[in-house]
This record gives structure tokens, C-alpha cells and sequence, in this order.
């Protein structure tokens, strides 16, 4: 115990300084998740004590079609978000990266703006534009011959107003990262490249992108933590009944206006898993490829 | 097709791609802002919702007979603000720590902090619901800024910077007999200023956008942040709130974050919180 006394002592100032992070950490999130595991075994109301019932709500959700076309949903929201996200922000920070453009500074600014606005508040424009009879989506589909398309009122179609906010309000963020990828690259390489009389699709993928690596799988890692944690987007545009509902919104519909605490524990259990297993497939990815 | 030609086409390429990206960027915004302006029996199919006959700030006083709107505001301000203002000072001390300190731990401390980036904390919010109930905390804005007031992506992101505050002038400080948290204050975030100004630009945004955790713990309607309340507007007027007006509380949402971004050169802040993700 002594000389863990004495290092405790001698460095005091460090561990006080981290102290805040790792007593909010504690409370805040390691013990709510591991009661979060306790309250999936029970049956609980918020009113009673909770009563332990074993495995039943996971045996329940496993027969419960809400939650499976809940992660339905949220995959497509995954796949769809990252493949749009990744393909725009690379396109868009490779057209911001060009030598000599003009207005580079207002394309910077205004191609940054959808991040700042709240998804909540961009969730009720869209709405709007998705609606079936005065949306402006539908006008335009009209103008072109097309049949107009009932987004929000059904089932089929109404994941593709809330993955387009997604993609829409995320992909700024990313832009930006690729972007300070981008200029890190040393001019040289393409230079070298040039010389050896590489095209631009050659150079694009040869150089650009085994130097975007780490960068881009940064990116990945982000957007499906941020896509398996979608809310506010299914939230504000929701479909009819669990049409386009995430898990994450299943969890808060079930456990705050259904009162099904332990059926919605046992859901944020299994986004843990998930996200948990996800992490470690890229991790065990990148030991493969010697990348860590 | 000679050199010149395929170059001149390639830049005319690049220019409509941009104009096509800014104009999907710019134009819900715009749409949200001109349509608040519109009364309420004028047309907003398709592109009518673009003719205002007669602007009308009607919308917006409709809005603060539905909802509270400056008790909200004021609560959407005070969580942003103080929210930033100790998030920016715990992560920044932690930072500091895990930059500028050796102590055992500590390498296994930081690969812990991000670690646990990768949890969100919301697959918590049953037990952490229960928790601010015990506290007496729910319908407090305490509720929003407590939990978050050390942040492991802060930590993170302030580390990288404080790394390269020169070890000479701390320790050069600390001869002159000053005391370690002194050194912090009167020299590491001198220092740091720009890292923390980047931070905190992103991070009050953040609050202000702030929606689920507001929702959880605000329970009513005096209490909501202007979010909270805005998202209700569709079904807080019984049957059904016209556009127009669901529109005004969004613009009244929007806007302000785009005057913060504008005048706070966000852009460049941000610039500086993605070249912190080295490759």
C-alpha cells in the first residue's frame, strides 16, 4: 500500500486534475450502464420495485417485430449513411482541395453550414418538403412526370427523408476532416506521380487514398457510432408506426411513454453489444492489416 | 480534344459542382426563413411557398402565445453557456495532465478515456433517469450540464494540442516558485487559447442543438429549452399548428447558431479541431 501511497502523493496534481473526468465518468456513465444491464433482467414501471424476471424481455424482443424493424432501420440508416456520407465528404473536400479555386473561402463557409443547424429544427423542414400534397419534393417529381410519393405516410418509403437529413446535416463535419487529411499530403508525391505520367483517377486512388487511411477509417468509426445512436432525425420525421423507427428511439419510446423500463434497458444492452462488437471488428481488422 | 479545352471543362465541372452542393446546403435554410414570413391562408405548395404577397411577422407572435419563448430561450442560453464554460475548463485541466504530466497510469488512464468515446451515453438514460430523479435534478438545466462537464472527446482534443506547450517554460515556472494550478492559469491556457476557442465555438453550438437529454429530463413546458418546445409545435395547438408558424420556431432555432457561426469564424475553429485527427 506504501509506495501507492507515496506515488498518489508525489503526483498529486495530475490525478487531481483528471479527478473531475473520472468521478463524472463513474456516476454518470459506467454505473447507469452497468444498471442498465441489472434493470434488463427485471419487469419495472417507475413505480414499483423492479421484479426480476430473467431473460423474458430479451426472449420478448426477439419476437417483437417493432425491434426488428428497428434494426432494420438502423442498419439501413448505417449503410446508407456512411456510403453517402463518405462518398460526398471525399467528393466535396476534393473539389474545396483544388489549387487555385475561387471563392474558396465562401464555398468553405457555406458548405460548413448544415452541421450548425440543429437536426431537430431541420427535421421539421424537411417534413414539410416531404410532405406528400405541398412538399416541395414531390413538386419537383411532378415537374419531371414523375408520380408523386407518399415519404412520411408510408411504410416504405418513409427511411429516406430521415437517412437524407442524416447524410445532409453530417457530412459538413466530415468534409472537414478530409479536408485537413488533404492538405497534409506533401506536393511532392503528386509531383513524383506526375512525372511517371499517372492519371488523375491513378494518382486519386494510388496516393490520395492509402494517405487518407487512418483519416477515413476515423471517419467510419464516427459515423457508425453516430448512426447506430440516430434519434433526433426518426424522431421528428416518424412514419407510420415502427416504420422508420431507430433502435435508439425504440429504447426512449418504450422505456418513457410505454413505462417499459425493462424492455427498454434490455434495448440499450443490446446497442452496447453492438457497438461494442463493431469495435472490435475494426480493431482486429486493423491488427490484421498491421495498420495499429 | 487538346489540353486546354479538357482543362476548361474540367474547371466548369468542378464550379457546378460546388454551386449544386452550396445551393443543397443553403436552401432548406432559406425555404425555413422566407416561408416564416408567409401568412397563414397563402399558399405553400411546391415553389408558391417562394411568393410572399404580404410579409407578415404574425407567425411569430403566434409563437409566443403557444409557447414560453423567453423563459425557454433563457434556458437554452444558460446551458449552453455554462455548459461550455466548465466542459472548456475540466477538459482542459484533464488535458493538461495527461499532456504535460508523468505519473503511473497514465498511459492506461488516456487509452481508457478513449476507450470510452466509443459508448454513447445515452444507452444509459434509464438508470441515469432514475439517478436525476433521486437527485432532484430532473426539470433542473443542472441535469444537462452536470454529466457533461468533463467530456472524454474534450480531453481528447485538448491533449493533442497542449502536447506541444514547451516543457522548458513550465518547468522554468515552477523554479520561479509557481504553484501547478497557477502554472495552468497563467501559462497553459495563455497558451492554449486558440484550442480553446475552437472547442468551445463547437461545443456551445452543440449544446444549444442539444435535444435528447433535454427531452429526458425537462418535464415541463416552463422548463423546456427552446429545442424541446419547438419540436412540439406540430401537435401543440390540438389539432394541427400551420407551417408557417412551425417554421417561425425553427427559424427562431436556426438562426441564432448561424450568427454564432458566422461571427465566431466557426469554419476556421473547426478546421482546427479536424487537423488535430492526425493520420
Amino acid at each position: 500500500m506504501k509506495p501507492m501511497w507515496k506515488a498518489l502523493k508525489r503526483h498529486r496534481y495530475a490525478y487531481l486534475f483528471i479527478s473531475p473526468y473520472l468521478i463524472l465518468f463513474l456516476v454518470f456513465q459506467l454505473v447507469p450502464t452497468v444498471s442498465t444491464i441489472y434493470y434488463s433482467f427485471t419487469e419495472w414501471n417507475g413505480l414499483r420495485p423492479p421484479r426480476w424476471i430473467g431473460w423474458r424481455n430479451y426472449q420478448l424482443m426477439f419476437r417483437d417485430y417493432m425491434f426488428r424493424d428497428a434494426v432494420r432501420n438502423t442498419f439501413l440508416y448505417w449503410i446508407v449513411g456512411t456510403i453517402g456520407i463518405m462518398t460526398l465528404a471525399m467528393g466535396i473536400a476534393l473539389a474545396l482541395n483544388t489549387k487555385k479555386l475561387r471563392l474558396k473561402h465562401f464555398f468553405k463557409t457555406a458548405t460548413f453550414l448544415p452541421y450548425v443547424c440543429a437536426s431537430v429544427a431541420m427535421g421539421l423542414i424537411f417534413r414539410m418538403l416531404f410532405e406528400e400534397h405541398v412538399g416541395l419534393v414531390n413538386e419537383i417529381i411532378a415537374l419531371f412526370g414523375g408520380e408523386r410519393v407518399p415519404w412520411l405516410a408510408s411504410s416504405k418509403y418513409a427511411w429516406f427523408p430521415v437517412v437524407t437529413l442524416f447524410i445532409w446535416r453530417l457530412t459538413p463535419w466530415f468534409t472537414m476532416i478530409i479536408l485537413s487529411g488533404l492538405l497534409n499530403i506533401s506536393e511532392e508525391y503528386y509531383e513524383a506521380a506526375l512525372v511517371d505520367g499517372a492519371s488523375t483517377w491513378q494518382r486519386f486512388v494510388h496516393i490520395t487514398l492509402p494517405l487518407l487511411g487512418n483519416i477515413l477509417f476515423f471517419c467510419f468509426i464516427t459515423i457508425t457510432v453516430d448512426a447506430w445512436r440516430i434519434f433526433n432525425e426518426s424522431y421528428v420525421l416518424s412514419g407510420p408506426g415502427t416504420s422508420n423507427t431507430s433502435l435508439f428511439e425504440l429504447m426512449y419510446r418504450s422505456a418513457f411513454t410505454n413505462f417499459r423500463l425493462g424492455y427498454g434497458s434490455a434495448l440499450g444492452v443490446v446497442l452496447v453489444v453492438i457497438l461494442l462488437a463493431l469495435s472490435l471488428i475494426q480493431f482486429v481488422v486493423r491488427r490484421r492489416t498491421g495498420e495499429i | 480534344m487538346n489540353y486546354r479545352t479538357k482543362a476548361s471543362l474540367f474547371r466548369f465541372g468542378l464550379y457546378a459542382f460546388l454551386w449544386i452542393v452550396v445551393l443543397f446546403c443553403l436552401f432548406p435554410v432559406a425555404w425555413m426563413i422566407i416561408i416564416s414570413f408567409k401568412q397563414v391562408g397563402e399558399s405553400i405548395t411546391g415553389f408558391n411557398a417562394l411568393r410572399i404577397h404580404t410579409p407578415t411577422l404574425a407567425n411569430y407572435k403566434r409563437l409566443f402565445e403557444l409557447i414560453p419563448i423567453w423563459r425557454n430561450l433563457y434556458n437554452s442560453a444558460f446551458t449552453a453557456v455554462v455548459g461550455t464554460a466548465t466542459t472548456l475548463f475540466f477538459c482542459s485541466l484533464a488535458g493538461y495532465a495527461f499532456a504535460k504530466y508523468r505519473f503511473p497510469g497514465r498511459n492506461a488512464l488516456f487509452y481508457f478515456v478513449v476507450g470510452t468515446m466509443m459508448i454513447s451515453t445515452e444507452v444509459g438514460a434509464v438508470p441515469l433517469f432514475v439517478l436525476m430523479r433521486r437527485l432532484g435534478l430532473v426539470n433542473s438545466l443542472w441535469s444537462l450540464i452536470i454529466p457533461r462537464m468533463a467530456t472524454a472527446i474534450g480531453i481528447f482534443y485538448l491533449r493533442q494540442y497542449m502536447l506541444d506547450v514547451p516543457d522548458e517554460i513550465l518547468d522554468s515556472a515552477r523554479i520561479d516558485g509557481c504553484s501547478e494550478f497557477g502554472i495552468y492559469r497563467r501559462i497553459v491556457v495563455p497558451v492554449a487559447k486558440p484550442a480553446l476557442a475552437s472547442w468551445a465555438s463547437i461545443t456551445i453550438i452543440a449544446r444549444w442543438n442539444d435535444f435528447f437529454w433535454p427531452l429526458l429530463f425537462l418535464r415541463a413546458s416552463e422548463k423546456y429549452t427552446l429545442m424541446v418546445s419547438v419540436s412540439m409545435l406540430p401537435v401543440s395547438e390540438g389539432l394541427s399548428t400551420p407551417w408557417q408558424v412551425v417554421l417561425a420556431g425553427t427559424s427562431l432555432v436556426i438562426v441564432p447558431s448561424i450568427i454564432l457561426y458566422l461571427f465566431m469564424q466557426l469554419y476556421q475553429q473547426a478546421d482546427l479541431v479536424a487537423g488535430a485527427v492526425k493520420g
